[in-house]
């Protein structure tokens, strides 16, 4: 069962599980895929967005310019440029063109291995197999692409349309490449193989190592055997007579691009510490390091800059709660007195600001730097970007680091980053400039290949409208299997309120954990379980009157879109 | 197989202990006894100095200066010395564990999560090693509490000495509840929120219902003058239902002791004692309010949260003792040593609570609590003697307890831990061994 | 080798660039200088220069910009030195395996832990950051600083101080390794890997010795020996390089120990825990083996049931070396109080029982020549009690580690938190339970033992 659980399909099952679409699930798993329309071709690879507002890089600005596209590349920008007869055209009065933004580290499009079968305790759990032990740094992630994986669509969907990926794993997962985000095939996503060795500060599940103990001294054993191996292999291959033959190692094989420095090591470090822990083998190891998701760097910035270590700052942030307790503050305000909720409420302020003032942190300090999606909500990214604009990076900055600066930290600064005449047809065009609040991404060129996204009109949040929501709701769920419906019902306590879900294909009605309207923005979550593993889903939605729009997200799994009409019966 | 192994492995072990536990102590001894010349800390009477007292027929027969020492009595010169009523440790499991970590050598915890008629007393075992080691310094008397998951059980106060449960039980008994809690475990809980919430929140339906029912078995109980079903958890309950009983509610966190205080009202309980309460210090004026006493402790702790000051621990029995709740202090000590509890009152003393109410709650305030005030936690004629002698503060711990009686009892001043102390300070032979 | 060599010299030295350690410059005046191996000193003033003891004497006078801090009234002690505790560290035990020479504490270093100030509140200025007692041979541990307040981990470290390894005998080994199907499963089992793991540490030097002798003649070709830092670990354990701090309990286990260390020429060893090391204290004075005990912890389990509280004094009274540690977050917060209980079981005087939390630690860590004691020159570590440290009123008012006031009773705020986490509720409480109280040492190892019985013991 645990190697179910843990499958790629596994996860689509529960998702779909948890929002009570079995009877779907089952279709799909005993009748063939649902109906797929076939994709029509596009009648020419040539494009040319006219009359635009382009940002061909950051402080780069055309107005009323066109783009020019052909065969994947760009081949024209200005003003007036000659449109070629066979192109598309896209009319972009009203569109904000930016250079396709990069990704420093992600799993988009990577597929989780399946787990072995017999994860029982092994027999001598100090003596792992290397798979189990978590180090397989031979294993590239090429072969575990997979290019019709959602993650990688959800990404685009925002703009991204590059990105260095690396396995799933834990200590050694194998070594990253940096893909587009499109492609028929795994190869035909990749850009470039082998960009880095990947590693996380991260244990196996009862087996050595296990803790942060082992793994730092098993990484420095393993380093300096590889080191040692190397040399002899040198030894060897001089003068192999009289000499016996050195072993073949495929995990110590796999450090001899870093020893040489060809690679980095890029390092998950999402954590202060883990930050200090990788330096420090850095220093002691001496390898080209790149810090990966770091969301506690701010400390640590005199450090990495003597290090020399290359950083991609982390998308995700804690989440700002506040709203959220001033709603229950007569429930809350028990036990503390109000000064003293107030002083940590403050320290809690000063800490959170660190987080979305890292990137404005690092700018200061003058450390180039890009991001990396890895840990963060793919729902929360842009919002996540524009806190980090209010917490002092300018859009510039924030450009900069979502394109030119990882495409130089990546080594493809000739090839992406920009708008300019001869790099690669991936841009993002959006109908407001991309960090405003409304803005939305109309559409994504990868590669050439051009992603349209249709913009339902959803009605406007306001927190000055009053909704009212109380009385029982007809929901439906948009999943990629089709349609499921629920019933939800709402009630008002005073000023809370609360509620339950219930659909057709759901055993037993499940209580909503928490209800919000605040003005018309409607949020609520409830859990389900599933084999015994729960699942939240958050729906956040806009009430139009008597009925509502928004999208339900299952953890990590993804979001779908919700509609909910109020029953005028009950 | 190793199964099997480990289960012989374990019976060997426990005859092993059994063993050794039955060749404890010399006998204790029963008389009439003076202590002469002695300053005397009477708790509730102040302190007399160059005093005597007399003990006879397991009691104090007089206290006082110019006291005539009856004839026969065994004459104790206590010049320099003290005399202190015996301290009374309210939270202990003393009796009900050997040692940790094998399940033979501990009675702690019986299966269910509602089961008061489990009794501490039925499985208290006087022939204990900790007894005697615990007794020497002066604790003379604990509450020895069964634990488990909501309504654990029926504890008991019992003195340390005695060979049956009759002979050490010291007339209290009372219901314990652990009350749900929202606090984590530990660093290792790792639920979420929402999670502990809804576990409590179960938790506090479960216990009502367990009230409720209670109440409905008193009723029919009277109504049909005890020839109800058997219904031995109800049966438990009932004493307690009825008002004569204590339900003593172990509880820590501030916001579980706001919602023990709410459900103690609510179900109109009669008789409560709170326990624990390493959080007290944020609801004291509550718990004053509510005129319930506590078991404070233990003070040798951490402070609950991260952010709280570094001592609100050892401030806590203070900060309530202040806010005036009444307040007895515990150990609760996971190492069997309930001979720190002068050392836990010490801490209390220092760090706002004063040594004068510090003592209090480690002898007459818990009396109280318990109802035993008449024969335990001061030195007063008519009392129980129950008392030790020391050669300063008890509190500090360069000081020396040279007697002890409990109910008139002089006990022998040895337990294993001396007699090892005895044999190998200077071990013969040392390296070498003459053959 | 050589390469690998130079890497760590390297990293070493980068290592203590990037380290920088504040050090402060103060004159404490007047207070009852417990200076613990010369004496007590009434009315007497402490000058500290650059972090370290510069003077002891009345009457004297703070250069310019030197902190004053009155103590008339107060008691001044050297800092307490906890020589067993897991404090300030992110993992314990790396519980997988029955040798783990090669991993180190050092590498999983936390100076956020709130324990760390609160352990200051209790005069505590060093600790011995152990690894667990999973394991017959566990990994290396960490001697820090409780210099509260920094961020860099690398600033905890005692830089200097001697390496120190934690070696586990008896009950918790044999029950995580054993109860898996592992060996060791017993005390035989235990003495077994030990020698095992010992003898192929010598062959392994041996291989080297051999390797690196004829490398240096002319025209050598050959595979060095495969490199394991386990065993690279473990020769520098034989070569006298790293201190043994060995859990233990037993006096049959103790003897075992000695034994074993005779046979391979090791001869640092300092006993942890060792509640029946009062039965061979003899043996272990002559061997000139030092021993770390519990002021009074007893009953945990069956290997400590036949313990004395008297145990401390035996040990003293016989010539060993001995300590009080905590191997708790609470515990060490009054190591001072633990110390004063050999006044009650064993009657030492105050001396004796405060070196057995200053100076004799310092011994057993290998750093008395910089901390343990106030004497000129050595490092200010100091602990300022409102009364003297043995009696239960006494309260620390003031810690400093070099130099520096890194606790101040009367100035510090409640909320001490050098990192708050903005997910975490305001209202989360942490409640430990005590009464189920077991050596903090297995920390993390917890999860071997469901197989034990078929139940966690630890829940009962």
């Amino acid at each position: 069962m645990k190697r179910f659980y843990r499958s790629r399909i596994c996860l689509k099952f529960m998702v779909m599980l948890a929002l009570g679409w079995p009877a779907l699930l089952q279709a799909q798993q005993f009748q063939q895929q649902p109906q797929e329309e076939k994709e029509l071709s596009p009648v020419s690879r040539t494009y040319a967005i006219t009359n635009a507002t382009v940002f061909q890089g950051p402080g780069r600005k055309l107005d009323r310019a066109t783009v020019v596209m052909k065969d994947g590349l760009i081949t024209a920008v200005g003003k007036g440029v000659a449109i070629p007869p066979e192109a598309i055209i896209i009319k972009g009065d009203s569109l904000y063109i930016y250079a396709g933004f990069i990704d420093g580290l992600s799993r988009a499009g990577v597929s989780k291995p399946k787990e072995e079968a017999n994860r029982e305790r092994p027999k001598d759990p100090g003596n792992p197999t290397p798979e189990l032990a978590g180090i397989t740094p031979q294993n590239d992630v090429r072969t575990f692409l997979n290019p019709s994986d959602k993650s990688a669509d959800d990404l685009r969907a925002l703009g991204f349309t590059a990105a260095q990926v690396v396995p799933y794993g834990n200590m050694l997962p194998g070594s990253g490449a940096i893909i587009q985000l499109t492609g028929k095939t795994s190869d035909a996503m990749v850009l470039a193989g082998k960009s880095a060795l990947f590693s996380e500060l991260t244990g196996a599940p009862r087996v050595y190592p296990s803790t942060i103990l082992a793994v730092m001294s098993k990484w420095r054993e393993l380093y300096r055997q590889a080191v040692q191996n190397k040399n002899y292999e040198t030894m060897y291959a001089a003068n192999r007579a009289g000499l016996s033959r050195p072993a073949s190692d495929r995990i110590l094989e796999a450090f001899y691009p870093v020893i040489d420095k060809r690679i980095p090591v890029l390092f998950e470090a999402d954590k202060y510490l883990e930050t200090q822990r990788v330096m420090t083998l850095q220093s002691e190891l001496g390898f080209s390091l790149v810090l990966g998701d770091v969301k506690e760097g701010w400390d640590a910035i005199a450090r990495i800059k003597s290090s020399g270590a290359k950083v991609f700052l982390s998308l995700d942030l804690p989440e700002d709660k506040k709203e959220e307790k001033s709603k229950d503050k007569k429930e809350e305000a028990g036990t503390l007195t109000p000064a003293e909720k107030e002083a940590l409420e403050k320290r809690k302020a000063e800490f959170l600001a660190l987080y979305t003032g890292q990137a404005a942190t690092f700018q200061k300090a003058g450390v180039t730097f890009g991001f990396s999606s890895l840990s963060a909500k793919t729902s929360d990214i842009r919002t996540n970007l524009r806190r980090m604009i209010k917490a002092g990076l300018t859009e510039d900055q924030a450009l900069a680091a979502l394109t030119t600066s990882p495409a130089q930290l990546l080594g493809l600064s000739d090839r992406l980053g920009t708008v300019d005449n001869g790099k690669i047809a991936s841009l993002v065009l959006s109908d407001k400039p991309y960090f405003h609040e409304k803005a939305r991404v109309r559409y994504v060129f990868v590669d050439g290949i051009m992603y349209k996204y249709d913009v339902k009109e959803t009605p406007k949040a306001d927190a000055g409208a009053k909704a009212e929501i109380t009385g029982t709701w007809s929901v439906t769920t948009e999943t990629p299997q089709g349609k499921s419906e629920e019933t939800v019902t709402f009630k008002k306590d005073g000023s809370n309120y609360s509620g339950s879900i219930t659909g057709g294909r759901l055993a037993q009605a499940v209580s909503l954990e928490k209800v919000e309207l605040n003005g018309n923005a409607l949020r609520y979550s409830y859990t389900v379980q599933v084999g015994g593993q729960s699942f939240k889903v958050d729906v956040d939605a806009t009430v139009d009157g008597s009925s509502y729009k928004g999208s339900a997200t299952v953890g990590q799994y993804g979001s779908f879109p919700v509609e909910g009409k109020k029953d005028p019966n009950r | 197989m190793i199964r099997t192994i480990k289960y012989i492995a374990g019976l060997l072990l426990l005859l092993v202990c059994v063993m050794d536990l039955g060749a404890q102590s010399p006998k204790g001894k029963y008389g009439t006894f003076a202590l002469t010349n002695a300053s005397i800390e009477t708790v509730t009477k102040g302190v007399i100095s160059n005093g005597t007292v007399i003990i006879r027929n397991g009691k104090i027969e007089a206290v006082g200066t110019n006291i005539q020492v009856p004839q026969g009595a065994e004459v104790i010169d206590c010049k320099g010395s003290w005399i202190y009523p015996g301290m009374i440790d309210s939270g202990t499991r003393l009796g009900l564990f050997e040692f940790g970590q094998a399940p033979q050598a501990t009675d702690v915890s019986e299966l269910g999560d509602v089961v008061p008629q489990m009794k501490a007393l039925t499985a208290i075992n006087p022939n204990s090693a900790a007894i005697p080691i615990n007794r020497i310094s002066g604790v003379t008397t604990t509450l020895t509490l069964p634990e488990g998951d909501l309504f654990s059980g029926t504890a008991a106060l019992v003195s340390l000495h005695g060979y049956t449960p009759d002979q050490m039980f010291e007339g209290f008994e009372a219901v314990l509840l652990n009350f749900p809690r929202t606090g984590r475990r530990g660093p290792f809980d790792r639920r979420s929120d929402e999670d502990i919430k809804k576990a409590t929140e179960k938790s506090l339906l479960r216990i009502s219902e367990v009230w409720e029912r209670a109440v409905q078995y008193h009723r029919i109980d009277s109504a049909t003058k005890g020839k109800g079903t058997y219904y031995p958890e109800m049966q438990a309950m009932l004493p307690v239902v009825r008002g004569e009983m204590a339900l003593i509610i172990d509880v820590n966190a501030a916001r579980d002791i706001q919602t023990a205080l709410k459900w103690i009202k609510e179900k109109k309980i009669k008789k409560v004692i709170l326990s624990g309460v390493a959080e007290g210090w944020r609801v004291a004026d509550e718990i004053a309010k509510a005129n319930i006493p506590v078991l404070a402790g233990p003070v040798l702790e951490l402070p609950t949260r991260d952010y709280d000051r570094y001592d609100k621990a050892y401030a806590n029995p203070g900060l309530l003792r202040k806010a005036g709740v009444k307040v007895a202090i515990k150990t609760d000590d996971g190492h069997l040593n309930y001979r720190n509890l002068p050392y836990h009152a010490g801490f209390a003393a220092a760090y706002g609570m004063g040594r004068e109410e510090a003592l209090k709650a480690i002898t007459i305030v818990p009396a109280e609590i318990f109802g035993v005030a008449d024969k335990l936690g001061s030195i007063e004629q008519g009392k129980s003697a129950t008392l030790f002698v020391c050669n300063g503060d008890p509190f500090e711990p360069k000081t020396q307890v040279s007697q002890v009686f409990i109910d008139g009892w002089q006990m022998p001043m040895v337990s294993r831990q001396t007699l090892l102390y005895d044999e190998f300070l200077q071990r013969d032979p040392g390296v070498a061994k003459e053959k | 080798m050589k390469k690998i060599l130079l890497i760590i010299c390297i990293a070493v030295l980068a290592q203590q660039l990037s380290a920088q350690v504040e050090r402060g410059n103060m004159l404490i005046k007047g207070g009852t200088v417990l200076t613990v191996t010369k004496g007590t000193l009434e009315g007497t003033d402490v000058l500290v220069t650059n972090g370290k003891i510069a003077q002891v004497g009345k009457n004297l006078t703070a250069p310019a910009g030197y902190k004053v801090i009155d103590a008339q009234g107060m008691f001044v002690m050297p800092g307490i030195i906890d020589a067993h505790s897991h404090a300030g560290l992110d993992a314990i035990n790396e519980g997988t395996s029955p040798v783990t020479a090669e991993v180190n504490t050092g590498d999983a270093l936390n100076p956020f832990q709130v324990n760390l100030y609160r352990a200051l509140g209790g005069g505590v200025t060093t600790i011995h950051a152990m690894h667990g007692s999973a394991n017959a041979i566990g990994g290396q541990c960490e001697t820090i600083k409780l210099r509260f307040g920094v961020k860099d981990p690398e600033l905890l470290r005692m830089e200097g101080a001697p390496r120190t390894i934690k070696f586990a005998l008896g009950e918790n080994p044999t029950r995580v390794h054993g109860g898996g199907g592992i060996v060791p499963r017993t005390r035989m089992g235990v003495e077994f890997v030990i020698r095992q793991a010992f003898s192929q540490a010598k062959e392994y030097m041996a291989a080297w010795d051999t390797y690196n002798k004829q490398k240096i003649q002319k025209g050598f070709r050959g595979a060095p020996p495969a490199y394991n830092m386990r065993l690279e670990t473990l020769a520098d354990v034989l070569r006298g390089n790293i201190i043994v701090h060995c859990h233990s309990y037993r006096a049959d286990e103790l003897q075992m120990m000695l034994k074993v260390c005779k046979d391979f020429g090791v001869k640092r060893i300092v006993f942890q825990h060792v509640n029946e090391g009062f039965k061979v204290a003899p043996e272990l004075a002559a061997y000139g083996a030092m021993a770390s005990v519990f002021s009074d912890w007893w009953a945990y389990k069956l290997e400590v049931y036949y313990s004395t509280a008297y145990n401390a004094a035996i040990l003293t009274k016989n010539g060993v070396t001995t300590s009080i540690n905590s191997d708790d977050a609470e515990l060490m917060r009054h190591l001072y109080h633990e110390a004063a209980k050999t006044q009650k079981y064993g009657d030492l005087n105050d001396d004796e029982a405060l070196s057995l939390i200053t100076i004799n630690p310092a011994r057993q860590l290998g750093i008395e020549d910089r901390v343990g004691s106030i004497e000129t020159g050595k490092e200010a570590d100091i602990a300022i009690f409102s009364k003297h440290p043995l009696s239960i009123y006494a309260i620390p008012m003031i810690t400093v580690v070099d130099g520096i006031v890194r606790f101040d009773r009367s100035k510090d705020p409640d909320d001490m938190r050098i990192f708050v986490d903005p997910r975490q509720s305001v209202e989360t409480t942490t409640l430990r339970e005590t009464r189920n109280a077991h050596e903090q040492c297995m920390e993390g190892a917890d999860y071997m033992f469901v197989k034990m019985f078929g139940l966690n013991l630890n829940e009962q």
